[in-house]
């Protein structure tokens, strides 16, 4: 008796061992599945570790300059990765304030991304940086948009049996900047609301995009394209800024949980935005 | 593997044999099989970290490592770092400094401030409450466990 543990070497192993038992959940770093196990919120009869397949690890930049991230690579080494610059740290500054060090030495991308909780950091910093999320199946290989991809608390595009190969960062131009604003009431825990932000500045100086996402603040990251638009063109004044951070605010629908009421969290949101694109502009000046 | 079996894992330097199924943790043989109660189990979801260990010289929550992950991995717990009867520098600092009150979040504590310490021989007072900033002391002697650590590393 007991919970049986399988270790495939290769994706097509873990998706076949999958196919076979689809009560098995794959486990990745275990740092939140193992908790919900401990806790008895999960009691799946069998986990299948993605731990030994290689190709699940680690950081590439492509000939392109896009970035792909393995899903088994940690935290820990996407916060200490030099690869992730301009746009991109985006992604290494969210990965650097999950949870302590002894979470983000075991816990992975691939993991925290699939539990598509939208109280977590990767969620509105990966469709800050228009990730696509490459997705394998027993019917084989497809592409998801990071903003298509998370479609309520703890659920996503991912079907049954399928599971998260890389994360693709597109590439990322110089004078492009990335930053990930977490307000938090104690380090380490979840964020009462965060704010991700990546933008492109022009020759003049001025906006020439900005995507911008504001995560915890309801059952996705939220992304306000009218706002963005509003911002693209212009050097970003402080009152252009203060008003695109109320429409971005207002699209939100934050809880009312221990981390901050939904009233507290909706005076913090467009200051937190208007913080957030200010420090990346500066990052992207520099 | 399926269910229960019998495999070794390497513990503070010796091999132990335990008996696990893939859902039994790190923290629960070393407490229940193999008599290592150093590590805590105080919140078993990941928070605390009273739990910590050493897995591949990096400090992790025993809780939340599946006994049957620590395969052909380095575990090192809080007995294994006294040598040859003498306490190791980080534990010594603690207790010269008076760092320890009712001692629960103590072990995980000294293997997160170890493990920075190996990194990081030099590390500064942030680097330190970084380190420490998942092992919770509800004594909140923060204060003193900062500074064994800066005995050690100089900050």
């Amino acid at each position: 008796m007991g919970v049986s543990l399988h270790k495939p070497e290769t994706i097509e192993e873990a998706v076949r061992l999958k196919s076979e038992d689809s009560e098995a959940l794959f486990l990745a770093g275990g740092q939140t599945l193992i908790a919900m196990m401990n806790a008895e919120l999960v009691e799946p009869p069998a986990l299948i570790s993605l731990d030994r397949i290689s190709d699940l690890k680690g950081i590439d930049r492509q000939p392109d300059g896009a970035i792909r991230i393995g899903a088994m690579t940690s935290h820990a080494d996407i916060a200490s990765s030099d690869q992730l610059i301009d746009a991109h740290a985006v992604i290494g500054e969210a990965a650097r304030v999950i949870a302590h060090p002894a979470i983000r030495t075991l816990g992975t991308i691939g993991g925290a991304v699939s539990h598509g909780d939208p109280n977590a950091d990767y969620p509105a910093a990966l469709v800050a940086a228009d990730a696509r999320f490459e997705v394998v199946g027993p019917g084989g290989r497809r592409e998801i948009a990071a903003a298509d991809f998370f479609l309520d608390y703890m659920t996503t595009e991912l079907q049954e049996n399928e599971l998260l190969k890389a994360v693709i960062l597109p590439p990322a131009p110089d004078r492009s900047a990335g930053h990930y604003e977490k307000f938090s009431r104690v380090d380490g825990d979840f964020a009462t609301a965060s704010v991700a932000v990546t933008l492109l500045l022009d020759g003049a100086s001025k906006i020439d995009w900005i995507r911008i996402a504001v995560g915890a603040s309801g059952p996705t990251p939220v992304r306000v394209p009218a706002a963005e638009q509003s911002l693209q063109g212009s050097d970003m004044g402080a009152a252009a800024v203060a008003e695109a951070a109320e429409q971005i605010a207002a699209a939100c629908d934050p809880l009312d949980d221990v981390r901050g009421s939904s009233d507290y969290r909706r005076l913090l949101i467009p200051r937190l935005v208007a913080k957030a694109v200010t420090i990346t502009k500066s990052l992207a000046e520099a | 593997m399926t269910s229960t079996q019998a495999f070794d894992l390497k513990i503070n330097g010796e091999v132990r044999q335990v008996r696990a199924d893939g859902a039994t943790t790190l923290l629960e043989v070393l407490r229940q099989q193999l008599g290592l109660n150093g590590a805590k189990c105080g919140c078993n979801q990941g928070i605390c970290g009273a739990c910590n260990v050493l897995l591949d010289g990096k400090a992790v929550r025993s809780c939340l490592v599946i006994a049957a992950m620590a395969i052909d991995r380095e575990i090192e717990t809080i007995e294994g770092l006294e040598q040859d009867g003498e306490l190791s520098p980080m534990q010594q600092a603690f207790l010269d400094t008076g760092a320890v009150q009712c001692g629960f979040c103590m072990p995980g504590m000294v293997l997160s401030a170890t493990a920075l310490a190996r990194e990081n021989p030099k590390a500064g007072v942030e680097e330190i409450r970084d380190a420490i900033s998942g092992n919770l002391c509800r004594c909140s002697g923060y204060v003193k466990v900062v500074d064994a650590v800066r005995r050690v590393t100089g900050a």
